[in-house]
C-alpha cells in the first residue's frame, strides 16, 4: 500500500506493507537516523517522534497509521543551516547531553510538552521524561534545561 | 568561551547529538551491506548432539553460516576459554552457536530459525555457592588445559575457580584472638545490567585485504587484538574506527559481535553488520557480576579495626572474561579506605552455567563499599558508637598505608568526611536503633565512604598547529559521553598552548591513524589522555617558540602563549599570531606537530603480600562520601530518597558542568543498584529480565535532587591535579541509602536491591511473633 504524509514539512510517499514500524521507515527509507532503535519494545524512549502534536514511539507505531499526518522528528526542530531551537540550545547550555542517544527522543518529548504547555512545573516535566530512559545524565540537567528555558522566556 | 582550566565550556560534539546528525555505531552503514543474526544456545548447559547447516543455507538470501567448527580457537582477556562460538558444549543460555549472514535481517533469522540444533542438556551450575560445593558439576573440565595472559601462582586455578586472589599482611590470628569484639557478617547482590540506550552492535568489510571494523566501542585497540586472537591474524591486519557510542559503562569495552561480523565479512566479502537486539544486549552482554561478600571484623573497644577477614565470591558466568581482573579490584576497594593493620582477604572469580559477567562503572566497587559499610555500621552498633565518627577514627591518613602497602597520598578522606559534617548533614546522635525505631514515618540517615581509583591506560596523542593557527589533536582515546575528549582534552590543549578550546578539533578514533590506547575505561580518560596532550603540546611550544623566536628577534625563553599569539614576556605589544608561525615554520623548520605519549607511573607497594592479583595497585585515587536520607512506608515498604549529598574530591576541576553530570549519572545509577536493577536468571539457567519492561532502569522520577561538594586534594602526576571522576559517584550510593534504609527500620541491609518486598519481610522477620 501507499502512504502519504509530511515530514518535517515536506511531503512524501511509500510503498509499505503497512504494519512496518514508522521508525524503520524513517531511518530506512528517508535517512532520518535521529531517532534511534533503543529496545524496540516502546519502554526507551529513543525513537519518540512527534505525529500531530501528540509524541509516540515511533519503534511500535505502525507506518499505516501516519498516513496523511504530519510526523515531526529531531532533524526538523531547526533549519540544518540555522541556528539552534532554544530548547536544543538550553540543553547543550546546561551540560544535558553526554552520549546523546536518548537526546533526540528527549527533544521531542520536551518540543511537545512546550507545545502544550508553556511554563511546566518541575513535577510535570519529570512526569513526561519517563517515557524517555537517559542512562548518563540523572536527568537534572535536562530538567534544569527546561525550568531554564521556560523561566528566561517569560521574564 | 574561554581557555581556562576549570570552566564548563560545552562539548565539541553537542551540536550534531542536539540535531540528530551525530552517527552513532548503531547509525554507521556501508554500501552493499549485508545483514547477520545469532543462533544463540536455548539452554543454560549440554553438549552439542546435532549442528546442521544444510537446510539453513538454502533459505534465500543467506551468504554465509559459520559456526564454532570454522573458528576453533579459544581467546580471553586473561583466561582462554572462550571460543568465538560454541564448540561442542554450551555453557551458558544465550551463547552464540552459528552465525548467519544474508541480504536482509528478516533472512538472517529465517536461516537462523532453519538450523537444525539438538542439545543434550544438562542441569545448570547456577550460583557461585552451588559451583564451589564438593560434588559440582565442572564448567570447564579442560581449564587446566588453556592458555593463560597472566601466571597465577600454583593453586590459585582449579575446579569451577576461574581465578583466585589473595592479600594477606599481619598478623591476623593474633588480632582475633585479643579482639575486644568480633562482628561478622554476610551480603549478596545481584547483577547490573549497563544498559546503554545503544545495543552492541558493529560493521566489517573488507578494504585492501584488511580487515575494516566500525564499531561503538570503549576501547578500539581492545577490540583489534582480540578480532586478531580470535582470526589468528595479526593486529595490524585490523583497523577499528569508532563512530559516535551511544553509551558504554563498561560494557563495551571487550570485543563482543566484532569477531563474529569480521569472520563473516571475510567469507562474504561484502560489508556485515550485525546488532544485538534489546533482549539479547539484556540476555547474553556482560553485566556487573552478582557476588556474596562475607566480612570478619576483630574490633577494639573504641572501635579501631584490628583485623580483618573477607571472602568475596564474584560470579563470573561461564567464561573468565574480565572477572577474573575485577577479583583483584575487590581487594583493592576493600583495603583502600581505612585502617586494618591485619587482613586476609580472598576474592574468587567463579564459572557458573550464566552469561559471563565483565565490568560496569566502577567495577566490584558498589557492592564491596555497601558490604563494608554496612559491616562498619554493624560494628557501631554494637559498640554504641556514632557512624560517622567511626569512620573518621579508621580513616586511613596521609603517608598511613593501604592493606596493599601503597601509601596514601593525600588527607582527602577526612576532608570529605568533614564536609558532611560542616554541611549540618549529620545527625547529632548519629548511632543506628538496636530495634525496629518507634519513628513514624519511619525516617533514616546513612552515610558511606569510600576512596576510589583513577585507571589511566597507556595512551598516546599526536598535536599539530594547524596553518590558521588552530590545533588539531590525533588520538584514539574515545568519547564516551563524559566529555573527557569532547571537553577535557581540548580544553587541556587551549590551555597548553594559549588559543580557545572551540579553535582545537579531534579526528575521531581510528586504530590505522593514532598510537595506541587502551581504552576509555576506569575514569582514566582526561588523566591518560590530558597527560599525552600535555606531553604533546610541549613539543609543539617548543618548535613554535623556535620559530617565533627568529620572527621576533629574541631568545626563545623570553616567550609565552596567549590568545592565539607568542607573546615577549614584558612586552606585550611584540608578539606573532599562532597562524603565522605555523605558516612562516613550513619553510624553515616543516610543519610544527609533536607526539605526546602517557603511561601511568609504577606505585611502590608491598609485592609480598599479594598472590594472584592482576592490579595491585590504585592511581590518582580520590575520596568520596554521601549522605542519604529515606523514608521508608511502613505499609507498602517503599524507600524514598528525601536528601541526598555527595562530597568527592576531583583532584582539580577541569570543567566543573562536565563533573557535575557524571555525578547526576553516577548517582542515579547507583540509586538504580540499591533500589530497582536487578539481573534475575530463573532456575533453568534463563534470562527473567530480558526486557526493559521486567528489567527497571531509573526515570527522572526516580532522581532525586543531589546537594554536591566538590573538593580538590590535586594528584601530583594528574593533569593540573585532576583525578579520575567518572566511576567514583557510583560506587557509595548503594551503601549510603542501604545504611539510611538500616536506620529506617532498625535492621540490617544485607541484600541489593532493597525492594519494597525485601523491606516488608524484614519488618516482618524483626516484628515479635
Amino acid at each position: 500500500m501507499r502512504v502519504a504524509f509530511r515530514v518535517n514539512g515536506v511531503p512524501v510517499e511509500a510503498d509499505v506493507g503497512g504494519m512496518e514500524p514508522l521508525l524503520e521507515i524513517l531511518r530506512d527509507r528517508f535517512g532520518l537516523t535521529g531517532a534511534k532503535l533503543g529496545c524496540g519494545e516502546g519502554r526507551c524512549g529513543a525513537c519518540s517522534v512527534i505525529v500531530d502534536g501528540r509524541t509516540i514511539a515511533s519503534c511500535l507505531y505502525p507506518i499505516v497509521l501516519a498516513d496523511n499526518q504530519a510526523v515531526r522528528t529531531v532533524e526538523g526542530l531547526a533549519a540544518a543551516d540555522g541556528p539552534l531551537d532554544p530548547i536544543q540550545d538550553a540543553l547543550l547550555e546546561h551540560g544535558a547531553v553526554q552520549c546523546g542517544a536518548c537526546i533526540p527522543g528527549v527533544l521531542m518529548t520536551l518540543t511537545a510538552l512546550l507545545e502544550r504547555v508553556a511554563q511546566p512545573t518541575e513535577e510535570v516535566i519529570r512526569q513526561e521524561l519517563t517515557g524517555n530512559i537517559c542512562r548518563c545524565t540523572g536527568y537534572h540537567a535536562i530538567v534544569d534545561a527546561v525550568l531554564d528555558l521556560t523561566t528566561t522566556t517569560s521574564e | 568561551m574561554t581557555g581556562k582550566i576549570g570552566e564548563s565550556v560545552r562539548r565539541a560534539d553537542g551540536e550534531d547529538k542536539v540535531r540528530g546528525r551525530a552517527i552513532y555505531g548503531m547509525d554507521h552503514a556501508e554500501t552493499n551491506m549485508i545483514h547477520a543474526r545469532l543462533l544463540r544456545s536455548p539452554v543454560a548447559a549440554g553438549r552439542i548432539v546435532v549442528l546442521d547447516i544444510t537446510r539453513a543455507m538454502s533459505i534465500p538470501g543467506v551468504r554465509a553460516i559459520i559456526t564454532a567448527a570454522d573458528i576453533p580457537c579459544r581467546a580471553g582477556v586473561i583466561v582462554k576459554d572462550q571460543c568465538l562460538m560454541a564448540l561442542e558444549y554450551v555453557r551458558y543460555a544465550g551463547e552464540p552457536i552459528a552465525a548467519v549472514a544474508a541480504g536482509t535481517e528478516a533472512q538472517a533469522l529465517a536461516a537462523v530459525a532453519a538450523i537444525d540444533l539438538e542439545i543434550e542438556a544438562w542441569d545448570p551450575v547456577l550460583d557461585p555457592t552451588t559451583a564451589l560445593a564438593p560434588n559440582a558439576r565442572v564448567v570447564h573440565p579442560d581449564w587446566a588445559s588453556y592458555d593463560l595472559g597472566a601466571d597465577p601462582p600454583v593453586g590459585t586455578r582449579g575446579g569451577n575457580v576461574a581465578w583466585e586472589s589473595r592479600l594477606e599482611r599481619g598478623d591476623v590470628s593474633a588480632a582475633f584472638a585479643d579482639a575486644h569484639l568480633v562482628v561478622q557478617d554476610e551480603f549478596t547482590v545481584p547483577r547490573q545490567h549497563q544498559s546503554p540506550i545503544e545495543p552492541h552492535c558493529a560493521v566489517a568489510s573488507i578494504t585492501g585485504g584488511r580487515y575494516v571494523v566500525h564499531t561503538p566501542t570503549q576501547a578500539p585497540f581492545l577490540v583489534r587484538d582480540r578480532i586478531a586472537e580470535f582470526l589468528g591474524l595479526r593486529a595490524s591486519q585490523i583497523r577499528v574506527v569508532v563512530p559516535t557510542i551511544g553509551g558504554g559503562f563498561g560494557g563495551k569495552v571487550e570485543a563482543t559481535l566484532e569477531p563474529i561480523c569480521a569472520l563473516l565479512a571475510q567469507r562474504t566479502g561484502r560489508p556485515v553488520r550485525i546488532a544485538n537486539s534489546r533482549r539479547e544486549e539484556l540476555a547474553t552482554t556482560a553485566p556487573r557480576e552478582g557476588a556474596m561478600v562475607r566480612l570478619r571484623s576483630a574490633v577494639g573497644p573504641d572501635g579501631d579495626l584490628l583485623a580483618q577477614e573477607a571472602e568475596c565470591l564474584l560470579d563470573a558466568g561461564a567464561y573468565a572474561g574480565e572477572t577474573v581482573v575485577i577479583a583483584s579490584v575487590a581487594l583493592l576497594y576493600l583495603g583502600a579506605t581505612y585502617r586494618i593493620p591485619g587482613v586476609r582477604h580472598v576474592a574468587r572469580a567463579v564459572y557458573t552455567n550464566t552469561p559471563p559477567t565483565g565490568g560496569y562503572r566502577g567495577l566490584c566497587g558498589p557492592y564491596c563499599v555497601f558490604a563494608m559499610e554496612q559491616h562498619l555500621d554493624h560494628i557501631a552498633r554494637e559498640l554504641e558508637l556514632d557512624r560517622l565518627e567511626l569512620r573518621l577514627r579508621n580513616a586511613l591518613r596521609a603517608g598511613e598505608r593501604m592493606a596493599n602497602g601503597q601509601e596514601i597520598d593525600d588527607d582527602g578522606m577526612v576532608d570529605a568526611i568533614q564536609q558532611v559534617r560542616r554541611l549540618n548533614a549529620w545527625p547529632a546522635s548519629g548511632r543506628t536503633p538496636q530495634a525496629p525505631g518507634d519513628r513514624r514515618p519511619m525516617r533514616g540517615t546513612g552515610l558511606a565512604a569510600t576512596r576510589c581509583p583513577t585507571h589511566p591506560e597507556p595512551t598516546q596523542a599526536t598535536v599539530k598547529l594547524n596553518e590558521d593557527g588552530t590545533v588539531g589533536i590525533i588520538s584514539a582515546a574515545v568519547e564516551i559521553g563524559t566529555g573527557a575528549v569532547a571537553m577535557g582534552a581540548r580544553q587541556i590543549a587551549a590551555a597548553e598552548l594559549g588559543v580557545q578550546p572551540s579553535d582545537v578539533m579531534m579526528l575521531p578514533p581510528d586504530t590505522d591513524a593514532a598510537g595506541y590506547d587502551g581504552g576509555s575505561t576506569g575514569s582514566g580518560t582526561t588523566f591518560a589522555l590530558g597527560n599525552a596532550v600535555r606531553d604533546a603540546a610541549e613539543g609543539v611550544r617548543e618548535q613554535l617558540f623556535e620559530t617565533a623566536a627568529e620572527m621576533l628577534e629574541v631568545a626563545a625563553e623570553d616567550l609565552r602563549l596567549a590568545d592565539g599569539h607568542v607573546v615577549v614576556v614584558g612586552s606585550p605589544d611584540s608578539r606573532v599570531a599562532l597562524a603565522d608561525v605555523a605558516t612562516t615554520a613550513l619553510w624553515t623548520t616543516g610543519p610544527i606537530a609533536s607526539a605526546g605519549r602517557y603511561c601511568p607511573p609504577p606505585i611502590v607497594f608491598d609485592e609480598a603480600c599479594v598472590t594472584g592479583t592482576l592490579i595491585s595497585t590504585m592511581w590518582a585515587v580520590s575520596s568520596s562520601v554521601h549522605l542519604a536520607e529515606v523514608e521508608v512506608d511502613e505499609g507498602t515498604g517503599k524507600v524514598t530518597i528525601t536528601r541526598y549529598v555527595v562530597t568527592q574530591d576531583v583532584g582539580r576541576i577541569i570543567n566543573a558542568r562536565a563533573i557535575e553530570g557524571q555525578i547526576h549519572g553516577g548517582v542515579l545509577q547507583g540509586i538504580g543498584y540499591a533500589l530497582l536493577e536487578e539481573l534475575r536468571i530463573d532456575d533453568f539457567g534463563l534470562p527473567l529480565d530480558a526486557s526493559l519492561e521486567r528489567y527497571r532502569l531509573p526515570t527522572a522520577l526516580d532522581a532525586p535532587r543531589i546537594e554536591i561538594t566538590v573538593l580538590e586534594h590535586p594528584c601530583p602526576y594528574g593533569p593540573y591535579g585532576a583525578k579520575g571522576v567518572g566511576e567514583p559517584p557510583i560506587v557509595p550510593v548503594a551503601a549510603a541509602i542501604a545504611a539510611a534504609v538500616a536506620d529506617a527500620i532498625g535492621q540490617p541491609v544485607r541484600r541489593l536491591p532493597i525492594t519494597p518486598f525485601s523491606v516488608l519481610e524484614t519488618l516482618r522477620s524483626a516484628r515479635p511473633a
